[in-house]
């Protein structure tokens, strides 16, 4: 009994011993393996699954890049000049918790009798800040009242005149941490509207908004630097050693194709036409380089001041909007200045499409040529009208043109020739060449928001329906395509049939002045042939060069310019009947394009509504109004290109020659000198030698020009008045010039003979006191008829 | 005092004197230099934005940890089976302790809560010592456990039958335990301190069931926490909120959740390999606590998924040899003691870690070893000193 409750304690002893085995075995499998499943589970999944979205987000917080930003690139033009620059300006900004901080401890110090700061209370300091910076002095105290903020930004890129006194101020009275200065950048515009409308401007935060500016953003802002520093509770910044600079890399510099001397040459010529035609609606102007697509120019009326594009640039419009202001009408008034906004930074090259007009038989013309259903020899015969299908359409030249060839019907700009071009070139290979010539697409040029025009579907173009719009197109009416479209177009067909991607970026540089990026020429497709290319190039030139083309108003003397004028109607349901725009689409020279230009003016006001004419006494039309304005612009161009004079053997007699010294000599040993040189010469007083020239030696006036001789006599050295020239005839314009012993350069129609040839442009404006001998350039236009209105 | 030869010891004395186990005194010291390593490398923004010196809590950390590997070594020395007279009276102490939380000038209150007292200068939780308590008085209690000698009851009494078969199917025998866990649970809560609640309750499960309990009482027991905990999570609005801020952090970034997002940022942005010791960011200031709960979430940043798994190793290590240390030990006191310490260890790592992971709802129990807090460090490194004890006193393999 006694061995038995032994032998069973010792089993029980047994049985409890591995009791305690098998459930620490337990305990052992549990705490010390399997709970850490699941937290490796959970850290693989936070660590590698989840790493980068949660380091993103640390990152985020962790960082601020206000420290080091980066420089934003500067904008240049062809020649280096600066378009559009960054310099470093300030922002006043307030923090109201700092402030009340300091000014609470000041407070204590004062009433501990301690030294303090006088003036440090609020109202003193809202009173200082509003003089120094024009801000309301109850606007600063009531954010000073909101304590919890650190960053209130009181006012925004202040230059040095107006930030060093608010230094002063703020240094004066211990401001410290609760009003400061920070750096900040603003966008500076040296040329201020030059080529607005490619520049393009920046918003508050240097952001691109517009153009170039917007486009090449991200190039131009470059990467900023950011410290990485943490805020701890009160917002302050980092022990200087565990700040992680990442460098900032500035912007790059962005040079562009633009040149500030041609920009300034179109905007110049643009802005006279709309003063000369009292033209309604602005205008645009676009040069270009047609081999590689490059954009030399581009101007768009109305434009604004880059440095304040907020501003209404257009004196009347502004005028107009405050009106608006004045009648109280908040919502009409936000309105109509957003309108008024977005009308001024329209960039009309290739945001907005319109009519093309004649100037877009350039493009049929090569086409039916390429095509090979016209030849220089097809004839095409006039009587002032065709009818296609159910209408009746009108030559701009009623009576009509009579029998034409190719080069004729091109020269006269002749409808019913064209409809008939059209015609045989079908509506199907129509509709291609438009493909072709990019004008169903965009053509991607670097600035914003471009357009596509506006033109029939293919099945409507083709079908019995298209019949008429077949027609129309042939003259370029009845639908619309940008003008970046047409000039890129125009660009390929003299080019010798490369359609080229346009662009204003030439190439970006780095901080070190190395190219990084050049913008590639691109070419879209080869449109026609070489050859065909140059015969359209000949045809052009008819249309200038020739005594009857209507594109005569643009012939310079020296130069060979090819062009096209276009007077199209607007269509639309908001537009007038007497709403024309007149344009001439240029090239030179017509042997070896190296320019084309697109100029164009939008609703010249007629006389009276109805009239053909404008109060100016000028015929509304694009050879009336673009080419004469347009050939000087090119010459000017061209010159200033330094592209070199070509002139024919009529033209030789009239071209520039310099005057050689005759001073010293008899009039024998003169004559011989002068005559060489083809100047006739006139003797003033009876010495024996020459004593003084008009003009001096080395001038160089237009060749048969008469050389004054003094012989003895004083040379008058008094400077003369110039005369107002406009519409005088050339005779009377050479001696009213002469009579002031100033020199003539004609410009313009190629003769100068007809009684309808009148002055329309002169160089030095009238009433300008100049020197004796001075030579005059005076453009001489001939009224044509390219366009009549109906 | 000259030193007795080894022939003169008594049995008891010779068997103190064994080596301490080796494997276990290592981990100890490596996670406790980690942990100073981790210390100094997260609270460096903290301590210089406080006081201008980032070492300050280092050093304070380090003098700690220095005093604590003392008392590591001495407590090791002491025979551990004078633990078993004394747990009674260590559990007077804590109790006494616990009581002084809410005396005024010694008791410190912090976030509406009285878990500190500040005697003679040292500051710390009463709670602390309860814990270890607890497991001193089961292991003890536990060890003279003859579950085959049942009192008898009078039958003849209704109250007697009920007694009868409250004996017969253990609950008698479980009562003081339940009363001793019930009374300092009652004592924690009211401070409150719900996490050293749940440290209290887990070791003296542990020992429980080491101890050899019928496993339908931790059934029942882990019922009546389950159904608690259900009915505390799905009715009352504190622990609701609490609940959708678990789940979803990100529905207030900027409130509750923000604690917990700012550690899933650090632990996240550590990736594989983390981003070099010191180099954190998320320790300047972002993370609340990075020095103390959230200790491991600065560490995961600094090291990556490689450090932190190095940790977990380390851990589940020193877990591991607890138990097999438990396994042999001399007798079931020793045993259960370890059992106790071990377990204690381990729940206070696995809940420190899924709170900064966002696995369970926020509790605030620290990491041994790693957090910020001296006598917190010093109360652990005297635990591993009594399981040192212990494994002294393990018989060697026999040879051969």
């Amino acid at each position: 009994m006694e061995r038995e409750r032994a032998r069973k304690e010792r089993v029980d002893d047994r049985h409890n011993k591995q009791r305690v085995f098998w459930r620490t075995v337990v305990l052992m499998v549990v705490f010390g393996a399997l709970v850490f499943v699941p937290l490796a589970a959970r850290l693989w999944e936070l660590q590698i699954d989840q790493h980068e979205e949660l380091q993103r987000r640390a990152v985020d917080q962790q960082t601020r890049d206000l420290a080091v930003s980066a420089e934003r690139g500067r904008i240049y033009d062809a020649e280096g000049n600066i378009l559009s620059i960054s310099a470093t300006v300030q922002n006043l900004v307030l923090s109201p918790k700092d402030l009340a901080a300091a000014i609470a401890a000041n407070d204590e110090k004062i009433a501990q009798g301690k030294d303090a700061e006088p003036n440090l209370n609020k109202n003193y300091i809202a009173q200082g800040l509003a003089e120094l910076t024009g801000l309301d002095a109850g606007d600063i105290l009531e954010r000073m009242e909101k304590t919890n903020s650190q960053y209130e930004v009181l006012a925004r890129k202040l230059e040095s005149e107006q930030s060093e006194p608010i230094r002063a101020f703020i240094a004066e009275n211990k401001l410290g941490n609760g009003v400061y200065l920070e750096p900040d950048s603003k966008r500076y515009y040296p040329y201020g509207s030059l080529a607005s409308h490619v520049v393009g401007f920046v918003g508050t935060d240097n952001q691109g908004l517009y153009g170039t500016e917007l486009i090449y953003d991200q190039a131009l802002s470059g990467a900023s630097g950011r410290v990485v520093t943490a805020k701890n509770a009160k917002g302050t910044e980092m022990l200087s050693k565990y700040e992680n600079f990442i460098d900032a890399q500035d912007g790059r510099d962005h040079h562009l194709t633009i040149d500030a001397t041609i920009q300034g040459f179109a905007e110049k010529a643009l802005k006279e036409g709309i003063e000369k035609y009292d033209v309604q609606n602005g205008g645009f102007c676009i040069v270009m380089e047609p081999n590689t697509g490059a954009i030399l120019a581009m101007a768009s009326a109305p434009d604004y001041d880059l440095n304040d594009p907020f501003a209404i640039s257009d004196p009347e419009a502004a005028a107009e909007l405050q009106a608006v202001r004045d009648s109280g009408d908040e919502a009409a008034y936000t309105k109509a200045r957003n309108e008024a906004l977005l009308k001024q930074w329209t960039n009309r090259c290739v945001n907005d499409g319109y009519e093309p007009g004649s100037t877009f038989k350039s493009i049929v013309v090569a086409s039916a040529l390429e095509e090979g259903v016209v030849d220089l020899n097809t004839s095409f015969y006039c009587n002032g009208a065709k009818q296609v299908a159910d209408r009746t359409i009108h030559c701009s030249k009623r009576e009509g043109h009579g029998a034409q060839n190719l080069a004729d019907a091109v020269r006269n700009s002749c409808n019913p020739a064209f409809i008939e071009i059209g015609q045989k070139l079908g509506a199907e290979k129509f509709y291609d060449y438009m493909e072709d010539f990019g004008f169903l697409s965009t053509t991607n040029v670097d600035l914003n928001g471009e357009n596509k025009g506006y033109i029939w579907s293919r099945k409507f173009f083709e079908s019995k329906e298209g019949l008429t719009s077949l027609a129309s197109a042939s003259f370029g009416q009845t639908f619309r395509i940008t003008p970046i479209q047409l000039i890129t177009a125009a660009s390929a067909v003299v080019n010798g049939g490369h359609l080229m991607v346009p662009h204003v970026l030439d190439y970006t540089t780095d901080e070190q002045g190395d190219i990084v990026d050049t913008f590639p020429v691109t070419e879209v497709r080869q449109v026609i042939s070489e050859e065909t290319s140059e015969t359209v190039r000949e045809l052009l030139e008819g249309v200038v060069a020739a005594k009857q083309g209507t594109g005569k108003n643009a012939y310079q003397a020296g130069y060979r310019i090819g062009g096209k004028t276009g007077t199209s109607e607007k269509i639309g349901a908001d537009q007038n009947e007497d709403d024309y725009i007149v344009s001439f689409l240029g090239v030179a020279p017509a042997n070896d394009p190296k320019i084309v230009v697109l100029l164009a003016y939008d609703t010249p006001k007629p006389s009276y509504p109805g009239s053909s004419w404008t109060a100016g006494g000028t015929y509304i039309s694009g050879g009336n109004m673009a080419a004469p304005m347009a050939g000087p612009l090119m010459g000017q161009i061209l010159e200033y290109m330094g592209v070199e004079k070509q002139y024919s053997a009529e033209e030789i007699s009239g071209a520039d020659t310099t005057v050689p010294l005759c001073v010293g000599y008899t009039e024998a040993q003169a004559a011989p000198v002068l005559a060489a040189k083809g100047f006739t010469y006139r003797l003033i007083g009876s010495g024996e030698k020459v004593t003084g020239q008009i003009p001096t030696s080395g001038s160089v006036i237009p060749g048969g020009s008469e050389v004054l001789l003094y012989m003895g006599e004083e040379k008058p050295t008094e400077a003369v008045e110039m005369p107002d020239l406009a519409g005088k005839d050339p005779d009377t314009v050479k001696q009213a010039l002469g009579n002031l012993k100033l020199f003539m350069r004609g410009t313009g129609s190629a003769q100068f003979f007809t009684s309808s040839t009148l002055c329309a442009y002169q160089s030095i404006a009238p009433g300008t006191l100049v020197e004796p001998g001075t030579v005059v350039d005076v453009t001489f236009a001939e009224n044509v008829t390219d366009f009549t209105q109906d | 005092m000259a030193r007795r030869r080894e022939r003169d010891l008594t049995l008891r004395q010779q068997l103190a004197g064994g080596p301490v186990d080796l494997p276990f005194l290592m981990l100890v010291l490596i996670l406790t230099a980690m942990g100073l390593v981790a210390v100094y490398s997260a609270s460096f923004a903290s301590a210089y934005y406080e006081s201008g010196d980032p070492a300050t809590y280092f050093w304070s950390q380090l003098r700690m940890g220095a005093g604590g590997l003392v008392i590591l070594w001495c407590t090791s020395k002491i025979d551990y089976q004078w633990w078993r007279k004394l747990a009674k009276w260590v559990m007077w102490l804590a109790v006494g302790l616990l009581l002084l939380v809410k005396v005024p000038g010694i008791g410190v209150t912090r976030n509406g809560a009285n878990r500190w007292i500040r005697i003679l200068g040292i500051q710390f939780q009463p709670s602390e010592i309860a814990k270890l308590a607890v497991i001193l008085v089961f292991a003890a209690m536990l060890a003279r456990r003859q579950p085959e000698k049942r009192r008898k009851w009078n039958k003849k009494m209704a109250l007697g039958r009920v007694l009868d078969f409250t004996e017969r199917i253990g609950l008698n025998e479980l009562m003081p335990y339940l009363g001793i866990l019930l009374g300092v649970s009652a004592l924690l809560l009211w401070e409150p301190h719900m996490s050293g609640t749940i440290l209290i309750l887990a070791g003296g499960a542990a020992v429980l069931w080491a101890g050899g309990i019928h496993w339908g009482w931790f059934v029942a027991g882990g019922g009546v926490v389950g159904g608690g905990l259900w009915f505390i999570m799905n009715h009352t609005s504190y622990m609701a909120s609490r609940l959708a801020t678990w789940r979803d952090p990100w529905s207030d970034p900027r409130g509750d959740g923000f604690q917990i997002i700012q550690s899933l940022y650090a632990i996240g942005s550590g990736g594989l390999l983390g981003k070099g010791l010191g180099q954190s960011m998320q320790k300047f200031l972002y993370l609340p606590e990075e020095h103390n709960d959230y200790i491991f979430s600065i560490w995961c940043e600094e090291m990556g998924l490689v450090g932190a798994l190095v940790v977990i190793f380390l851990f589940a290590m020193l877990i591991i040899r607890g138990y097999w240390l438990a396994l042999h030990a001399r007798d079931k006191f020793g045993a259960l003691l370890i059992v106790g310490i071990t377990t204690l260890t381990a729940v206070q790592v696995f809940l420190n870690i899924a709170v900064v992971i966002n696995l369970i709802p926020p509790t605030g129990i620290s990491l041994p070893f790693f957090s910020f807090g001296g006598t917190a460090l010093m109360i652990q490194l005297f635990e591993m000193g009594i399981v040192l004890s212990v494994s002294r006193q393990i018989e060697a393999p026999r040879e051969g």
